[in-house]
């Protein structure tokens, strides 16, 4: 089998996704944007796990197990992230995250 | 492959979800009307179903590991002895189920552990008010429980992630559950913290299953521990990719059991939350979390282990592990040192609690397996007593908090005129988190330290020495106000039955334990025989 994409590209595809990923959810001040890096992070695994697997071992089917595993967990976190967001958005008027800073210390 | 009589060595989990689905499912057959009463009917009823079925899951627990009873093999058959023969036959030791949840002696000690505090937490939560949908609050407690069970046997790295999720999206929950701005804002913070830690988490063990793939060439496929282990010892210390892999990993799990410098989240989230989800989450979600990274580094990576030992050459996990320890002991107990506020004066205890439990992972840059073994039962014997002892702590704030109607230090002002019994026993909870003779936490640091000196790594103890010295100031500080401080106002503390009862047990439990240190220890000593090792 001829890969034309040697499987160092596509980790570095992964990894730069994930950066990317951490970066929007240190940086980003609205919660939505924060989700959205976290959910980038989720994603560059995604990428990782299957690239393993079609490169590596394709007989096995693990990588693509786990894969659908970490898409239906990240659906489950994004449904409790988002009504949590509505739940900061009804107590506070808002969903930035600089202005929700009632416990510090 | 999963055979039909695996089934009775996860009946504790199986019956946690048959719990949890019935919790949620009386709420329906409740009266389902919005009035006062009503709601405390609803609220009631959840909560005692919920204790009572917790209560009988633990004892069933208990029968099943055979720790105080195990049936001789030549007892005569009838019905009461064939009912307990087949409870006990999925009792711990043997195999690892489908390579991927071991059923061994540290599960169960640590399922008795799990499912205790939830008890303690749930009859705690007898007498508070959830807001609207009560039985949710209760059910999220106990799928929480079903996930820390799983995190504790958990040897593969899907299930591993799996817990981890199970576990922390019911407490993300519980956290925000009364939906106020200091209550919604502990929730989402703890919510963020913990995707983006789960997330480094997953990067960590994409990275591990590739090195795996990679190294076994395609012939064959592996992500449970032992296998890991085994290809981690042929590739040696040097190599980079799994070295980053076993650091993401231990970075992920760090913001679950809350050690600097992944403890940002902590003190917002213990004071946001009720007070009895603090408990839980400062308690049960921790222990499972020390559990599962426990078992993740000694199985899948003990030829990494390092040394940890003064001026030798650092490496490997147990420099890393000594390193946490170092700048949680000193961060945890210095910043509880100015709190106003006594839920986030104890956040930072536990942080720094967190440290103490981290020297008994230091143990294994010891080459000797006595050593590692010393260091294993020390970990889990410090996680028992530290469990029951914060449960009794944060509770006995909550009853504070539900009467007063504040949790600052000043709050507590003379509590042993307004109550004296529940001064008392938090004063022993207290007491029992600083360390001091002859309670629980005095024999469980006396241990960490001892194990820590043995494994060479006696600097670390010192440091840990003074840092306990240092923290009997915040400790005491909660004390004076307890008993020396005048109180604002002679009007009794009001404390309902419930919540009485299970700081009660803890402190009992915590007496107990200090006394006769040997009634837990003869059984934690069964915890060498980890499986895999």
């Amino acid at each position: 089998m001829t890969r034309a994409i040697p499987l160092e590209a596509v980790l570095v595809v992964a990894a730069a996704l994930f950066c990317i990923g951490l970066f929007g959810a240190l940086s980003r001040r609205n919660l939505i944007g924060v989700l959205m890096g976290i959910e980038l992070m989720l994603n560059s695994v995604n990428i990782n796990l299957v690239a393993f697997w079609r490169y590596l071992e394709p007989r096995f089917i693990t990588g693509p197990t786990f894969v659908i595993f970490v898409i239906t967990v990240a659906a489950a976190e994004a449904a409790v992230g988002l009504a949590m967001i509505i739940t900061i958005y009804r107590s506070w008027n808002t969903i930035n995250a600089d202005s929700v800073d009632s416990l510090k210390g | 492959m999963f055979q039909i009589t695996d089934i009775p060595r996860i009946l504790p989990e199986i019956l946690l979800l048959v719990l949890a689905l019935l919790v949620l499912g009386s709420d329906i057959f409740e009266r389902w009307s919005y009035t006062a009463a009503s709601r405390l009917e609803r609220v009631r009823a959840s909560a005692q179903l919920s204790t009572i079925g917790l209560g009988l899951i633990f004892l069933i627990t208990l029968v099943q590991s055979g720790y105080l009873y195990t049936l001789p093999v030549d007892a005569p058959s009838n019905f009461l002895t064939n009912i307990l023969r087949n409870l006990q036959a999925g009792g711990p030791g043997q195999g690892v189920i489908t390579g991927s949840f071991a059923t061994d002696d540290l599960t169960m000690i640590a399922r008795l552990t799990l499912i205790g505090a939830a008890f303690l937490t749930s009859m705690l939560c007898l007498d508070y008010h959830p807001a609207s949908n009560p039985a949710e609050f209760y059910a999220l407690i106990i799928f929480s429980t079903i996930g820390m069970c799983l995190l504790a046997g958990a040897t593969e790295l899907v299930m591993i992630f799996l817990a981890v999720e199970m576990t922390s999206i019911p407490l993300y929950i519980l956290a925000g559950y009364f939906g106020d701005k200091r209550s919604s804002e502990a929730g989402i913070k703890y919510f963020l913290f913990g995707a983006m830690s789960s997330a480094v988490m997953l990067y960590g063990m994409s990275l591990a299953y590739g090195f795996a793939a990679n190294a076994l060439g395609g012939n064959s496929t592996a992500n449970d521990l032992t296998q890991l282990s085994k290809i981690a010892e042929l590739a040696g210390e040097g190599n980079s990719l799994l070295t980053l892999s076993m650091v993401m990993l231990i970075a992920g799990i760090g913001y679950k059991i809350a050690v600097v410098p992944f403890h940002g989240w902590s003190p917002d989230v213990y004071e946001g939350a009720p007070t009895p989800v603090t408990a839980f989450i400062s308690t049960a979600s921790k222990a499972a979390g020390f559990l599962v990274l426990f078992r993740l580094l000694t199985v899948a990576f003990p030829s990494l282990s390092g040394s940890a030992v003064f001026g030798e050459d650092l490496g490997g996990w147990t420099s890393i592990m000594a390193f946490l320890a170092l700048l949680t002991l000193i961060v945890g107990n210095l910043a509880a040192l100015p709190q106003q506020n006594a839920k986030r004066m104890l956040a930072y205890s536990s942080i720094a609690q967190a440290g103490f439990v981290l020297l008994g992972l230091v143990a294994w840059a010891s080459p000797q397996q006595f050593d590692r073994d010393q260091g294993t039962i020390a970990l889990v014997y410090y996680l028992v007593v530290y469990t029951l002892t914060n449960i009794g702590a944060f509770g006995g704030l909550a009853i504070v908090g539900m009467a007063v109607g504040g949790d600052d230090v000043r709050d507590l002002n003379g509590l042993a005129q307004r109550n004296l019994p529940l001064a008392v026993l938090l004063a022993v909870s207290v007491l029992s988190l600083a360390g001091i003779p002859p309670l629980a936490g005095f024999f469980a640091k006396f241990y960490v330290f001892m194990v820590g000196w043995q494994s060479g790594a006696w600097w670390l103890v010192i440091i840990a020495l003074i840092t306990t010295i240092i923290s009997l100031y915040y400790y005491l500080r909660l004390l004076r106000a307890m008993f020396i401080e005048a109180p604002v106002s002679m009007e009794p503390v009001h404390a309902p039955v419930g919540m009485m009862t299970a700081v009660g047990v803890s402190v009992l439990g915590v007496l107990v334990i200090g006394i006769f240190p040997n009634l837990v220890l003869g059984i934690i000593n069964r915890v060498q025989m980890v499986a895999g090792l």
